[in-house]
């Protein structure tokens, strides 16, 4: 962070910083929903396409109802998604890691049956004041993204079932045992990231302006180099909802960096896979350090 | 166990043949052995990476960076080819950068004690990012004539690539059901520690597993390149999900402890066959995906659902 704002002049202007928290909106407001998925010991890779496929609805929603209708649209089919994922895993028992790629096998198709392969367009301006509009000269889209947070947050500390997440998270037979009900602990973290999603869904077309049949491709995997880089552990447990928040903030602090300093686009993977892999290093030999130290 | 397992891979195999019969009345054109062997021969890069990945999958592991492995070994042979390196040495080159590739993984996952998971996540970005850099996003797709037959040859009616498909995939079967190496995958998938406690090499043997997938990516890449006669930096693309599909459908738990080589072609060529048989009944290839998202979804919930009924353990894991 330091390295960027003294070689890159720029980089440490306040229009800078919004237009980083702009850009990096949707890949937080779903890390967050992920993050929480992410505690309770599971995972859903799944986000990518169940982002494509809320954005379709809630564009062709924007088309005939305004933003209003799209959000109802957006988070009506996220949350269907994420209970179907959530009822799979926990009554079902299929790992969390096979439904969900089945899920992002299936929703891919299952958008391009919808659409016939082809891109939306014509939304209209009004639905899109998430990213078209300021308030005191911040993007709308960065209020979203922090009133998605406090929401979480909110969840994850003030509620039982945030202390069930992280109780099933760290240890399920005990959490099971003490009579926490994990079946449904995990399903609401689902059910939740789908609400998210598609909350997202919305941001994203308002951002794009068009919602393509690729809309959200890939996004899982940032989702989840998010979660990783801000400190939440992949087995479960540990972590906070502002580990979904920092995780996102770094890779879209990294990948503007590249911009100003004029590497060329190509990079990004690197960056990002570099990123992950340096975190979850410097994550295993401090816990080796500090298990040699006690 | 044992009866089980047959069991499983009985029901996959009858399954497989419904399958058949079912597209066969569909579409005319299905049921001939040309297009057998074309099924066959468009599945042999999913085929040989399946190979690996059962194995890692019988540790308890995963490796999302197949897809993106294949991407990078395939521009590295395409470009040092193209930058004046003779061809066989490219081919070299390649097999060495998937050998890389792998024990790269391997002691990330060994050395640091990460979960394969979120190692191979971040390679899967690593190595599609090195292949987009080094490729500049364009692609080479003019090679020698030699290496264009190389996957493209019959040997009578049958493609080349499935007979060495069908050795490398008999020699797999034997090393995981004959030899000290196979039975220490199924130790380390049941049981970690109980494997080390009983002198099961676990650092060494998951070491030669993952290095041994970067070498069948790279084959893979290889045959991939040839087939296709270009190399590009997305030849991999969402590959990984393929042969991670195929496996588990195969019968494959994703916790470790089980699974087979027989199970895994099954998993392969039903995919293959499920997808070209759509293809030939006229069914939108839209389709495809949507279907194969549900079969796996499906077939692993039947799977588990009977295993965790069956198992002790199960109030707890649900």
């Amino acid at each position: 962070l330091v390295f960027l704002s003294l070689t890159a002049s720029g980089f440490l202007t306040a229009a800078n910083v919004g237009s980083i928290l702009t850009s990096i909106a949707v890949l937080g407001i779903v890390a967050l929903g992920v993050n929480m998925v992410v505690l309770t010991g599971e995972i859903d890779i799944s986000v990518g396409s169940a982002l494509g496929l809320c954005a379709v609805a809630s564009g062709t929603a924007a088309k005939s109802g305004g933003l209003a209708f799209a959000l109802v649209a957006g988070i009506g089919v996220g949350v269907l998604v994420g209970s179907v994922n959530g009822f799979l895993v926990t009554f079902g028992r299929v790992p969390s890691i096979i439904v969900t790629l089945g899920m992002l096998y299936a929703l891919q198709g299952l958008i391009l049956i919808v659409t016939g392969g082809n891109t939306i367009t014509g939304l209209p301006q009004g639905a899109r004041t998430f990213a078209l509009s300021d308030v005191v000269s911040i993007n709308v889209s960065i209020f979203v993204l922090a009133g998605a947070f406090v929401v979480v947050a909110l969840l994850a500390r003030s509620t039982t079932w945030g202390r069930d997440v992280y109780a099933v998270g760290g240890n399920r037979r005990a959490a099971v045992y003490a009579g926490v009900p994990s079946r449904r602990t995990r399903w609401l973290a689902f059910v939740l990231t789908g609400a998210l999603v598609g909350l997202a869904s919305v941001v994203f077309f308002d951002r794009v302006g068009v919602v393509p049949t690729n809309a959200g491709q890939g996004l899982e995997l940032q989702v989840i180099a998010a979660v990783v880089i801000g400190g939440t552990s992949i087995a479960g447990g540990r972590g906070s909802p502002l580990a979904a928040v920092i995780g996102a903030v770094l890779i879209g602090v990294f990948l503007n960096g590249l911009v100003l300093l004029n590497v060329p686009g190509v990079w990004q993977n690197v960056v990002v896979g570099g990123l992950i892999l340096l975190a979850i290093a410097t994550d295993a030999l401090r816990r080796q350090l500090v298990a040699e130290g006690t | 166990m044992q009866r089980f397992q047959l069991g499983r891979e009985l029901v996959l195999a009858i399954l497989l043949i419904v399958v058949l019969v079912v597209f066969s009345l569909l579409s005319a054109s299905f049921l001939s052995v040309e297009n057998f062997f074309n099924v066959g021969r468009l599945s042999v890069e999913t085929g040989l990476i399946a190979l690996g990945m059962t194995g890692v999958i019988l540790t308890g592991g995963i490796d999302l960076s197949v897809g993106s492995l294949l991407s990078l070994v395939a521009v590295v042979v395409g470009f040092s080819y193209q930058d004046g390196l003779a061809l066989g040495l490219a081919i070299l080159l390649g097999l060495a950068v998937g050998l890389a590739g792998g024990l790269f993984n391997a002691l990330f996952v060994t050395r640091l004690g990460l979960h394969p998971l979120v190692v191979t996540l971040g390679t899967l970005s690593l190595y599609s990012g090195i292949a987009l850099v080094l490729s500049g996003g364009s692609g080479v797709s003019s090679f020698p004539h030699w290496f264009v037959y190389l996957g493209q040859w019959y040997l009578g009616p049958v493609p080349a690539q499935l007979i060495f498909f069908a050795v490398i995939a008999a020699l797999a079967w034997i090393v995981l059901a004959r030899t000290p190496f196979g039975r220490y995958l199924y130790a380390i998938g049941d049981n970690v520690e109980a494997a080390r406690f009983s002198g099961v090499p676990v650092r060494r043997v998951l070491i030669a597993l993952y290095t041994a997938v970067g070498l069948l990516v790279a084959i893979a890449a290889i045959i991939y390149t040839s087939r296709v006669s270009s190399a590009r930096a997305d030849a991999g693309f969402g590959l990984e999900l393929d042969v991670i599909a195929a496996v588990v459908l195969g019968g494959a738990s994703i916790y470790g402890g089980v699974g087979s080589i027989p199970g895994t072609l099954l998993g392969v060529f039903f995919i293959a066959f499920v997808g070209n048989g759509l293809l030939l009944a006229g069914v939108e290839s839209t389709w495809r995906q949507f279907v194969i998202g549900l079969i796996l979804i499906v077939a692993v919930f039947v799977n588990e659902f009977f295993r965790a009924g069956a198992s002790p353990t199960a109030a707890t894991s649900g």
